[in-house]
């Protein structure tokens, strides 16, 4: 029997909604999975025309360049209402950010916090790696105390600085979100030093979907992604995979913070 | 090419495209069989991509997909199933 | 709802004048003089006369209002921001942004006195923000400056006009005693014209689709896009200059007053031709582009003085002094604080330049 003969069932495969273009994201970085995860769950609801996203600064301030549906680029902090004043003029859109803890959570929170209580229809993705990535590893606000960073060599002093501030929860204490949920979306390490979990990557899958179906059906939808980031943080990839479960996941616990679709329950 | 009958034929495979990888090593350690494992070569980017083997040291490949859905940088291309 | 003749102040003009020309949407944050805009705006929301009205919100902040403008004006759509000077600062970043992506978006400040928190009278001070592009990088943005309320309610509508056909950020440059002003009008007809949007993102069709970006990281690149907006401003430097004049024909001095200060310099030209001096009045109706080559043509003929009469400390006397290039003398004429000199003020200060 010839090799020609034997057939092979792609289960997954090529994502239409992805551009190609090899990413800027450093090794081993979040930001590269949830690319992944939110044009997976494009193609999956069939809406790459009707989609419009928007960048921010930030590490993220290429992810455009990944997703295949039209973008665009937003001040520091400001996507949450560039996102509504499109969504105003075009109300049967997807629209759509990815934001860093430092767009979302410091310049921007403004922005977020009212976009939240209004309850605007939009989908936001935090991706909270508790540091200042692009610039090069600055305090974040969601930086740890006692976490060392260009700004804080002496680790984080919260008398300083204040506390680290739990995005998902602040939103959450808005009634105008519909959906509120954190993914803890770093491989986890298990009992067997050489195997990680990747439940993380799956949860986010399920988490995108429906931050896009609740946006659908009018509600303002935010995903916080605990991520990690390795080169800022001094780490090996893995070791910051470690540090993310032993110290990140305490600080910011994954769980669904609000559901008034009840799009989980399904 | 091996000529080889069906029943030798690895039951699944795992594309790579070995130029996007970055040897984040994010596959390797969630493969619960051992199938994926880092190359000593490198790629244009100067990393050490990773390479698909069915039978792993734990197992063989049951194309659960858990490299594919953690993959940072669509380097894991495809996951596929020979037909029956 | 508004009959097409009507007495209203100049900030409520505007925010008619806008509503009649097809305005989608305004984001805005209240500030004196400014806050009639938005809330004769608030007032006609929701109601069936204006059908192009989609969007209005009273925003959280100026800088939240310009990055709303920016997310309307991306989908194509008509959108309006209204402010003062201490809002104008906040926006600039947003603007230079908008620029940047070239989005059509309406900015209105009407200038109170400043620096800082100032006070509620008119000023002119913020000349130089609104004309050198008053954000980080290199850009303009077309300045309009009505002189009246008539011309409140139309500027609207020119504003999209023009920031439609170059795609640029517009600023209606007006003065708190324009905004408040109250006036007898007539409105055109209304008119919502449709124009080009092909640039805007709605949604991807197949395989094309658009970015609305201001990154640029290859060098060349950003060289590239930056000598693109410089043809583009050249091309409005050509094309859009506007400005009005009274009894410049025969003229020996002329007033260069834009706003409020066009209305008193226009009744102090009066006085003075009453006593045989040849005054003249030049209004520029856009301050960027600067009606530099009118000016030129003024001093040509043999207007050897200019009396340049604003309220700040001295802005525009700068483009004046540019375009008269040596060939007359000019002067400056102000008041600060939004205190107003009399026309006879003005006039006396003709005279006292002529001796």
């Amino acid at each position: 029997m010839s090799a020609a003969e034997i057939r092979y069932e792609t289960t997954l495969g090529a994502l239409p909604t992805l551009t190609g273009k090899p990413t800027h994201y450093c090794a081993g970085c979040e930001h590269g999975t949830l690319t992944r995860l939110i044009a997976a769950a494009l193609d999956d609801l069939g809406v790459r025309e009707r989609t419009v996203m928007v960048s921010s600064v930030g590490c993220s301030v290429l992810a455009h360049e990944y997703i295949n549906v039209d973008a665009v680029q937003a001040p520091h902090g400001r996507a949450p209402a560039v996102l509504t004043g499109l969504k105003r003029m075009l109300p049967d859109r997807l629209v759509f950010s990815v934001q860093g803890d430092g767009d979302a959570v410091s310049i921007g929170l403004l922005e977020l916090l009212y976009a939240a209580n209004r309850g605007e229809p939009i989908t936001i993705f935090l991706v909270n790696n508790a540091i200042y990535g692009m610039t090069g590893g600055q305090m974040a606000p969601t930086t740890p105390a006692g976490m060392v960073t260009t700004t804080t060599p002496h680790g984080r002093d919260i008398a300083q600085t204040g506390r680290p501030i739990d995005a998902a929860r602040l939103v959450a204490s808005l009634e105008g979100p519909a959906y509120v949920k954190r993914v803890f979306l770093p491989v986890r390490p298990t009992a067997s030093p050489d195997l990680y979990n990747a439940r993380g990557a799956l949860e986010g899958e399920r988490a995108v979907r429906n931050a896009f179906e609740v946006q659908q059906r009018g509600g303002f939808a935010f995903v916080e992604f605990v991520s990690t980031c390795n080169i800022n943080w001094k780490m090996s990839i893995l070791e910051s995979k470690r540090y993310a479960a032993e110290v990140l996941a305490p600080l910011y616990p994954e769980g669904l913070y609000r559901d008034r679709f009840g799009v989980e329950a399904r | 090419m091996i000529a080889a009958t069906p029943e030798v034929l690895p039951r699944c495979r795992v594309e790579i495209d070995a130029e996007r990888c970055k040897g984040c090593d994010l596959c390797v350690v969630v493969c619960p069989h051992r199938n994926l494992r880092l190359t000593t070569g490198f790629n244009r980017s100067g990393y050490h991509p990773v390479e698909f083997h069915f039978h792993g040291s734990r197992g063989d490949c049951t194309a659960c997909g858990l490299c594919y859905w953690v993959c940072p940088d669509f380097a894991i291309t495809e996951v596929a199933r020979r037909r029956p | 709802m508004i009959d097409s003749r009507e007495f209203l102040k100049g900030n409520e003009a505007l925010a008619y004048g806008a509503l009649r020309t097809g305005l989608n949407a305004y984001f805005g944050y209240p500030i004196t003089p400014s806050s009639e805009i938005p809330e004769t705006l608030a007032a006609e929301y929701g109601r069936s006369a204006y059908p192009e009205f989609k969007a209005f919100l009273q925003a959280a902040s100026e800088i939240e209002a310009i990055n709303l403008a920016i997310g309307a004006a991306a989908a194509g759509a008509k959108v309006m921001t209204a402010t003062s000077g201490p809002g104008f600062s906040l926006k600039q970043e947003g603007i230079s942004y908008a620029a940047a992506m070239e989005l059509p978006i309406l900015i209105v400040d009407v200038n109170r006195a400043g620096p800082g928190l100032g006070n509620l009278g008119p000023e002119q001070t913020d000349y130089f923000q609104a004309t050198r592009g008053g954000g980080h990088g290199g850009y303009r943005t077309i300045v309009l400056a009505p002189g009246s309320v008539p011309e409140m309610a139309l500027f609207p509508s020119l504003g999209f006009e023009l920031g439609f056909r170059y795609r640029t950020p517009v600023v209606i440059l007006a003065d708190a005693f324009l905004g408040q002003l109250k006036e007898d009008l007539v409105f055109p007809p209304v008119a919502a014209p449709a124009f080009d949007t092909a640039w805007a993102t709605t949604g991807a069709r197949g395989d094309e689709r658009h970015v609305l970006s201001s990154i640029h990281l290859e060098f060349v690149d950003q060289s590239r896009h930056s000598e693109h907006l410089r043809e583009k401003y050249a091309e409005i430097e050509r094309a859009e200059p506007r400005s009005s004049e009274v009894a410049t024909d025969d003229a020996e001095v002329v007033i260069v007053a834009y706003g409020i200060c066009a209305r008193l310099a226009r009744k102090a030209v009066r006085e003075l031709r009453g006593r045989s001096v040849r005054a003249g009045l030049l209004r520029p109706v856009t301050l960027w582009p600067f009606p530099s080559q009118r000016l030129r043509e003024l001093v040509g003929r043999g207007v050897r003085n200019l009396l340049v009469f604003e309220l700040n400390s001295g802005q525009m006397v700068d483009d004046v002094r540019l375009a008269a290039g040596g060939r007359a003398r000019v002067e400056s004429f102000g008041r600060l604080g939004g205190l107003l000199p009399t026309a006879t003020e003005v006039a006396s200060a003709v005279e006292a330049m002529l001796r």
